[in-house]
């Protein structure tokens, strides 16, 4: 048995410590909001908060994770966060979606730590989240469209 | 005739926007399991080309928790026994049986094997016996159509029967020509890499089979099902979910047969998610090119004769044999030919992908056009503007010219309806600064130390769909509140069918988008979509949902003039609300009309518009586009980077910005990753893909490329819904002519993609820099 802090409640999960967390989220929790793309940590689509800093689930292994919170974009209530997603439909972000869970993921933790990030910040944030579909000149506008309305 | 609107043309978020950004919208892969399913895992060949010629199973089978085993002796095989036939076979990789007892590539099926869970079905896989006899394998184009050459397949021939296309005289053509100028391209290997992967799951209840997929091709694959299990259309429902990604890759494969074959052996629903190397290596790539071609023209830069040999890689099951989309007509000559041949070689399978044909074919002849211009000192903007396609020419090389000699024995013609190309070409030109920037052929834009420059560009343009996808058969019912309910079976990959199809269902009926409720993804509710590809959806698919709109319209105003006490054809609606022309205060709400019962039937009416139409073809509208590049070049790292991108495109009226926007900017970044990153490397002993994963089939980030600037042509095409023409798969096309024109413009030396820091160097080298 290991016991998760996910998005605020604890499990109890009979589950191998070495199985990486993004199996757990989804297959046991059902948290779907967190998608399997790479599995090597380089695509982004599985990012989800571990102590509020953004971690690509695909290669934690849910038995390091004893006593820290795990947020997946399921979690997530802060104005924050609100604010991105309406800059995100309102910039019309997503085209087949899959890796926006991540990319935003990524975003809400970029304005919680500099509220207003430059395109360099954007860049150094951002680095690690892929998108197949080519969103990259809408994400850069949303971010300091977000960034904007939070002030 | 320009519309007056009130909704297309218009930025309107995306009607699925919500459930993209909180991670709500389900794609097959979060679908939640059925009751008794279980995990299906596959056995893959080691070798390129091989006989099985015994096979154990016994193992896999007496492990626990194992439900079902298929290997070639349960002899799956379908009615059809051949691979050689023409390309709108609904499953893109048939082959003879679902598992061949000879496989024929890297990574075909060998066994496949369903359990009670993932880690079982593995173990299961590692039970299973095999012994291969291997066969020689081709890996190489020129060498399986050599004369003699081994079989790459046992179902048909390793090259398949030419398509032809030939006008005027091309012999004569050549003749007419002061310069003759020829040339060969090639490019790598690029997969459509979406981020989601491949699944499917299947459940048999008696004799009828439910399949869940993430596609955009609904009723191909229910069509491909039918004919390979041998089933009735009404034994079969598909449920197409949205795709993480498509760009080609989600249409009929063999996988999806594969858990329909499982699901009825082991009596129980069963499901199939490919891995990441196996979505990478088993499903199929692009094909690859090899083409000559041969321009002629006359010393004042007019073309007057052009030909193509286009050889398509097909790997071990593709099947194109085709012109794909009418390509080598973005220049009009009154003499021209060209060839399509399909190889087989022992590689992964290839087939469509984003731009298919178009990319390959354009960007051969815009090097060779780059080429006679050079030969004569012609600016290239100067020799487009002065021979490009023009609205009301003929589409010489057709697809649907094909299909009508295939099908008809027909050979008719088809006229392009609208060409933006002389605006974009000129307006795009002064957008990247052209007169500033182009110094001459194979010259630089300008040098700072160990920095060139230069500037390159090239046109290109693509299908707006082909009329044999079929029918669209399309549905709005209005509610009792005024809302509608618009049912389609369009693909949804993030190009925002579903969005813009509601969006021409209320321009229509003079309603917001909010009030369309969009039903889609299921053979069973939905009629015969066309399959979602060749950028068909907002120029064919919604000529169907304009008349459903239009007829559900029509009895809206019959109800409405009852009520109001006037003749239908002076109402109509705007603002949700039903009014008589010329007076405007006098109308119903569409709300209360349709919720107020009629004296007659003491209830309330009932409103469904639909309507099935095809496409005729003997017209097209086509998208076109021009695109523009500057890049540098660091002579001490060989690297390449882009400095400024101009896209200037017509896809007709640009129904929504925002969506166009974003099909534009992705395929600049996808095929900037075809210039310069993304390439499958095969082994070239053992023709197996040594870089499946994305740390070494590396996609283009965030920070590898500047964004494009992006504006679209005024064009309105008068055979498309509201001037509409496609967008989607064209957008590539164009992107790799314009940077391998800059690059040769920056070094005087001609690279095709990909364009990798080891060939520039190459290419600095030989220029003794």
């Amino acid at each position: 048995m290991i016991n998760l802090k996910i998005n605020g409640k604890e499990h109890n999960l009979d589950v191998e410590a070495d199985v990486p967390l993004v199996w757990v989220l989804r297959d046991y929790l059902g948290l779907n909001a967190v998608k399997f793309g790479c599995g090597i940590a380089v695509c982004g689509a599985c990012t989800v908060h571990v102590d509020n800093k953004p971690v690509r689930s695909c290669v934690v292994p849910v038995g390091s994770l004893k006593d820290k919170q795990i947020t997946t974009l399921e979690g997530v209530e802060s104005d924050i966060a609100a604010k991105i997603k309406k800059a995100w439909l309102d910039l019309q972000v997503p085209q087949c979606g899959y890796c926006q869970p991540g990319q935003i993921m990524s975003v809400i933790n970029l304005l919680e730590t500099n509220p207003n990030p430059d395109d360099a910040d954007i860049d150094d944030a951002m680095s690690g989240n892929l998108c197949r579909c080519g969103t990259y000149l809408k994400i850069r506008e949303a971010i300091h469209v977000a960034a904007e309305s939070i002030k | 005739m320009r519309d007056e609107t009130s909704i297309i043309g218009k930025s309107l978020p995306l009607i699925d926007g919500y459930e993209k950004v909180t991670g709500r919208l389900k794609y097959a892969g979060d679908i939640p399991p059925l009751q008794r399913m279980h995990y299906a895992k596959v056995l893959r060949s080691p070798y390129a080309h091989a006989k099985v010629v015994h096979i154990d199973t016994s193992a896999a089978e007496a492990l626990p928790g194992v439900s079902a085993v298929i290997t070639h002796k349960d002899e799956i095989t379908g009615k059809k026994k051949t691979c050689n036939s023409p390309w709108h076979d609904f499953s893109f990789n048939f082959r003879g049986p679902m598992i061949s007892q000879e496989v024929c590539y890297v990574g075909d099926e060998v066994a496949v094997v369903s359990a009670i869970d993932e880690d079982v079905a593995k173990e299961a896989i590692k039970l299973i016996e095999v012994e291969y006899e291997e066969l020689p394998a081709i890996f190489d184009m020129e060498e399986s159509i050599k004369p003699g050459a081994p079989q790459v397949h046992p179902w048909g021939p390793n090259a398949l029967d030419p398509s032809v296309f030939e006008w005027g005289d091309i012999e004569e053509g050549f003749k007419e020509a002061d310069h003759i100028i020829e040339n060969r391209i090639t490019m790598g290997n690029q997969q459509h890499a979406p981020l989601d992967r491949n699944s499917c799951m299947a459940h048999w209840e008696g004799d009828k089979v439910s399949i869940w997929t993430s596609t955009q091709a609904l009723f191909w694959i229910r069509d491909a099902v039918t004919e390979f299990f041998e089933l009735s259309p009404n034994k079969v429902r598909v449920h197409s979910t949205p795709t993480g990604g498509s760009f080609g890759l989600w249409w009929g494969n063999n996988f999806m047969f594969l858990a329909v074959a499982l699901a009825r052996k082991a009596k129980r629903p069963v499901r199939l998610i490919l891995t990441r190397d196996e979505v990478m290596t088993t499903v199929k790539r692009r094909e690859k090119p090899l083409i000559d071609a041969k321009i002629g023209i006359k010393k004042d830069g007019t073309m007057v004769s052009q030909s193509y040999r286009h050889l398509m890689d097909n790997g071990a099951y593709g099947n194109k044999f085709d012109p794909y989309q009418s390509v080598a007509d973005i220049y009009t000559t009154k003499h021209g030919r060209a060839e399509f041949i399909g190889v087989a070689t022992n590689l992964l399978p290839a087939g469509c992908m984003r731009g298919v044909g178009d990319l390959t074919l354009a960007y051969a002849m815009e090097q060779t056009i780059d080429m006679a211009a050079e030969k004569i000192g012609m600016d290239p903007v100067e020799f487009r503007l002065k021979n490009h396609w023009q609205t009301g020419d003929i589409c010489h090389t057709s697809q649907e010219v094909l299909f009508a000699k295939l099908l008809f024995n027909k050979t008719p013609e088809v006229e392009l309806t609208s060409s933006g190309l002389a605006e974009c070409i000129s307006k795009g030109a002064e957008k990247i600064g052209w007169k500033d920037k182009w110094k001459g052929w194979g010259k630089p834009s300008s040098v700072d130390g160990h920095k060139i420059r230069g500037v390159g560009m090239g046109i290109s343009t693509h299908i707006s769909g082909l009329a044999f996808f079929g029918f669209n058969g399309i549905t709005l019912k209005v509610n009792p509140d005024g809302t509608m309910v618009l049912t389609t079976g369009i693909g949804r990959m993030g190009q925002g069918g579903d969005t813009t199809q509601a969006m021409v269902a209320a321009e229509v009926m003079g309603v917001e988008l909010e009030d369309i409720n969009v039903v889609d993804g299921d053979t069973e509710v939905v009629g015969h979509t066309m399959v979602t590809f060749g950028s068909n959806g907002m120029h064919m698919v919604s000529r169907a949902t304009k008349a459903a709109a239009e007829h559900a319209k029509e009895q809206l105003l019959e109800f409405a003039a009852k009520e109001l006490e006037a003749n239908p054809e002076d109402l109509d609606i705007k603002n949700r609300r039903i009014y008589v022309k010329g007076t405007e205060d006098v109308g119903i709400e569409l709300k209360e009309l349709m919720s107020k019962p009629i004296y007659e039937y003491l209830a309330a009416p009932e409103v469904i518009g639909s309507a099935s139409k095809g496409v005729e073809f003997h017209k097209a509208g086509k998208m076109m586009m021009a695109d523009f590049a500057e890049i540098e070049i660091d002579t001490r790292t060989a690297q390449m980077k882009v400095i400024k991108f101009v896209a200037y495109h017509d896809s007709g009226t640009v129904v929504n910005p925002a969506v166009c926007e974003n099909q534009v900017a992705g395929g600049y970044y996808q095929s900037m990753g075809l210039c310069t990153t993304e390439n499958l490397v095969f082994d070239d002993e053992t023709g197996a893909i040594l870089n499946p994963n994305f740390m070494d089939y590396k996609v283009v980030g965030p920070m590898d490329m500047p964004d494009p600037e992006i504006y679209f042509g005024e064009v309105y095409d008068e055979d498309g819904p509201f001037g509409a023409k496609g967008i989607g798969e064209g957008v590539t096309c164009a992107v790799p002519i314009a940077i391998s024109s800059a690059v040769y413009n920056a070094l005087g030396v001609r690279i095709d993609p990909p364009m990798t820091p080891e060939k520039i160097l190459d290419a600095l080298k030989s220029k003794g820099r």
